[in-house]
This record gives C-alpha cells, sequence and structure tokens, in this order.
C-alpha cells in the first residue's frame, strides 16, 4: 500500500488547490506508529499529514453526519465498507450525493490499531493479527460507488460471515441466553458502539432521550442486552458490515453476532438484500419501505 | 424480531404477532385463547428480566 498516501495526497492537494471541495476527510498519523486517524483537511498546504496506510481503519463515513446541515463540499477516502455506508447515508437523506468527491480505496485489509495498543501496553499477550476480526471475510474490499480509485483491484475474502451465527443457532435455548447474558453483563453502556456506527445517524437517539425513557440506562446485563436488541433491530437492513462497533467495544462483545443474524434474516425474509452496494431506488433497505408481499415472518 | 428473539433464547411461544382488525372480535378472541395457552405450556418467564442475576 506504499503508494497510497502519495496518490492520496496529489488527489486531495489537486481538489483543494481547484476548489473543487471545501473539505478533505481522510487519515492522519496519530501518536503511535499504528495509529492512524481521522483528519479534516481544509488547507491544500495540509495535505502533506495525510496518509493511507494498512492503520486506516476508521470508518470516515461516521464523520459525514456531523456536516448535513453545511452545504460546502466534501472530498472523501472510503474503503469498500465506508462506500457502502456513504451509500447508505445518501440513502437515508443525510448527505446529498453532489456534495460528495470520493476518492475510493481498493482495500487489501486493514490492520486493527487496537490489537497493537493493546499489545505495546504488556497488558496484553496476544500479538497482532495482520488483518482485522472486521476485514477476514470482507465480500467488498473495492468501494462501490467512488469518483475515482486508489489501487489494484482486491479479491474479497472468503464468505464465512455467518459461520458464528450458524454455531449459536446450533446451540439450545438456554444455553443461547446464558452465553448472550454473560457476554453483556460487561457492557459499560459507553455507546461507543452507537457512536461509531454508520448506520447511527438518527438526530435524535432513541437511548439518549429520557422523556419516556424507552431502555433503562443501569449497566445490568438485561438492560445491557435490551440496548443491545433495539440498536441491532433499529439498524437491521442498514447495517453495512464494517464491524466497527465490534471493534470499537472497549469490552469486547461480540456485537456483530447480533447484526449478522439481522443480516441473515432480512437475507432471507427480503432478500437476497445487502445494505449500502447501489444507490438504484430497489436498493432501499427492506424495512425502509413498503410491499403488499412483504413477509409477516420478519416481525 | 421472532426470529431474532428466538436466537437470544426466547421461547418463541412467547412472542406472537397477528394482524386483527377492529371488526374481527371473535378472532381477537380466538387468538388471545391461543397465546395464553401457549405460554402457559412454557411456564413462567425468567429471562430478560431486571431481576436477572
Amino acid at each position: 500500500m506504499s503508494d497510497y498516501t502519495a496518490k492520496a495526497r496529489e488527489i486531495a492537494k489537486k481538489l483543494l488547490q481547484d476548489g473543487t471541495v471545501a473539505m478533505v476527510l481522510g487519515w492522519e498519523k496519530g501518536d503511535e506508529p499504528f495509529v492512524s486517524a481521522p483528519a479534516v483537511i481544509r488547507d491544500a498546504a495540509d495535505v502533506d499529514r495525510l496518509v493511507v496506510d494498512e492503520y486506516c481503519i476508521h470508518d470516515l463515513a461516521t464523520l459525514l453526519p456531523d456536516y448535513r446541515d453545511r452545504s460546502e463540499k466534501i472530498a472523501i477516502f472510503a474503503k469498500g465498507c465506508d462506500s457502502r455506508g456513504i451509500v447508505r447515508l445518501i440513502q437515508d437523506r443525510v448527505m446529498p450525493r453532489d456534495r460528495l468527491y470520493i476518492i475510493g480505496i481498493n482495500c487489501p485489509g486493514m490492520k486493527d490499531p487496537n490489537e497493537f495498543i493493546r499489545a505495546a501496553s504488556g497488558l496484553s499477550k496476544a500479538k497482532p493479527a495482520d488483518k482485522a476480526v472486521k476485514c477476514l471475510y470482507c465480500q467488498y474490499p473495492n468501494p462501490v460507488l467512488y469518483d475515482e480509485v486508489i489501487g489494484e483491484i482486491q479479491q474479497p475474502g472468503e464468505d464465512k460471515r455467518f459461520a458464528e451465527v450458524d454455531k449459536i443457532e446450533s446451540m439450545s435455548a438456554d444455553e443461547r441466553y446464558e452465553f448472550f447474558i454473560k457476554e453483556f453483563s460487561r457492557c459499560i453502556r459507553c455507546y461507543a458502539c452507537r457512536n461509531a456506527c454508520v448506520a447511527c445517524n438518527c438526530r435524535t437517539c432513541i437511548f439518549d432521550e429520557t422523556k419516556p425513557q424507552w431502555v433503562g440506562r443501569s449497566t445490568d446485563p438485561v438492560n445491557n442486552i435490551l440496548y443491545q436488541i433495539v440498536r441491532s433491530m433499529h439498524v437491521a437492513g442498514r447495517c453495512v458490515e464494517c464491524g466497527e462497533c465490534e471493534r470499537a467495544c472497549p469490552v469486547g462483545i461480540p456485537l456483530m453476532l447480533f447484526n449478522r443474524k439481522l443480516i441473515k434474516d432480512v437475507d432471507k425474509f427480503f432478500g437476497p438484500y445487502q445494505a449500502g452496494i447501489s444507490l438504484e431506488d430497489d436498493a432501499v433497505p427492506p424495512l425502509s419501505r413498503y410491499r403488499v408481499d412483504d413477509p409477516d415472518e420478519f416481525m | 424480531m421472532k426470529s431474532f428473539l428466538q436466537y437470544l433464547g426466547i421461547e418463541p411461544e412467547r412472542y406472537q404477532l397477528a394482524w386483527i382488525s377492529g371488526s374481527e372480535g371473535q378472532k381477537f378472541a380466538d387468538i388471545m385463547t391461543h397465546v395464553v395457552a401457549e405460554v402457559k405450556k412454557v411456564g413462567p418467564n425468567r429471562k430478560l428480566r431486571e431481576e436477572h442475576e
């Protein structure tokens, strides 16, 4: 990926200099060599801050809702998963397509900075993997929507996305319940999963409301799991499987087990359907539209 | 939702959905009787309750 950065800077510089865009959303080097943090570049003189390397795991599309009430044009770097997030935001009318200049990145899979931070801290003995968990079974490494693109076309990973879900499904009802309650007893209700989520783009979030308060806020296993049930159902059919929620979780709850189950169900009942791969009219999430032949089973 | 609750280990009998019009009194009664009978079969719910330890 060594030539990605130079190409990215060149494109960003051109766009800022000729005034095509007012700002560029990209990544810059953080405090550690294995951290590439999101960056907002407004001046062509600053483009040398930009980097595109194997640690650019953050989904930049989650920044877009912050700019929804403005009018300036934005250039944004997008890996395969990010581009699906952008498609979803355009479909949700968070951001009009013509305000975006999408610079696609054909993504060979990223490394997870969190794993490197844990290893460097000495608190974890686990060796950081060459590929982040969320990238292992990626089916869309190449952006689905872009104005220009950097890098060679990448091959999708092996499609074992639902292997873990199938494993849970093969357990007995009581085993499943005990498993999930145990996992969710660790939740500290930091809402990092929601904040990292590109599908969570509501202006007012149900979990912030107190009148009425829909879900209890105490950190007991049942309220924690109810919170995640509601969140998963809200993003059902919108989740682009970027895996950021699970990666952002500070206590390592396997949140994708919920999301992938719903992806599997939506695909089964309304499908074939994958969120955020096309801007066509019929690509609207099944739970956002009505059809006479919608099945009752999902409800 | 039903499939998802089942995935979480909740008995499917506890969550039932039916479309009943305001004029279908008999249908409402029949379905409610059916729901109660089904839930009685699986017994009191111990899952997803606040007092869970």
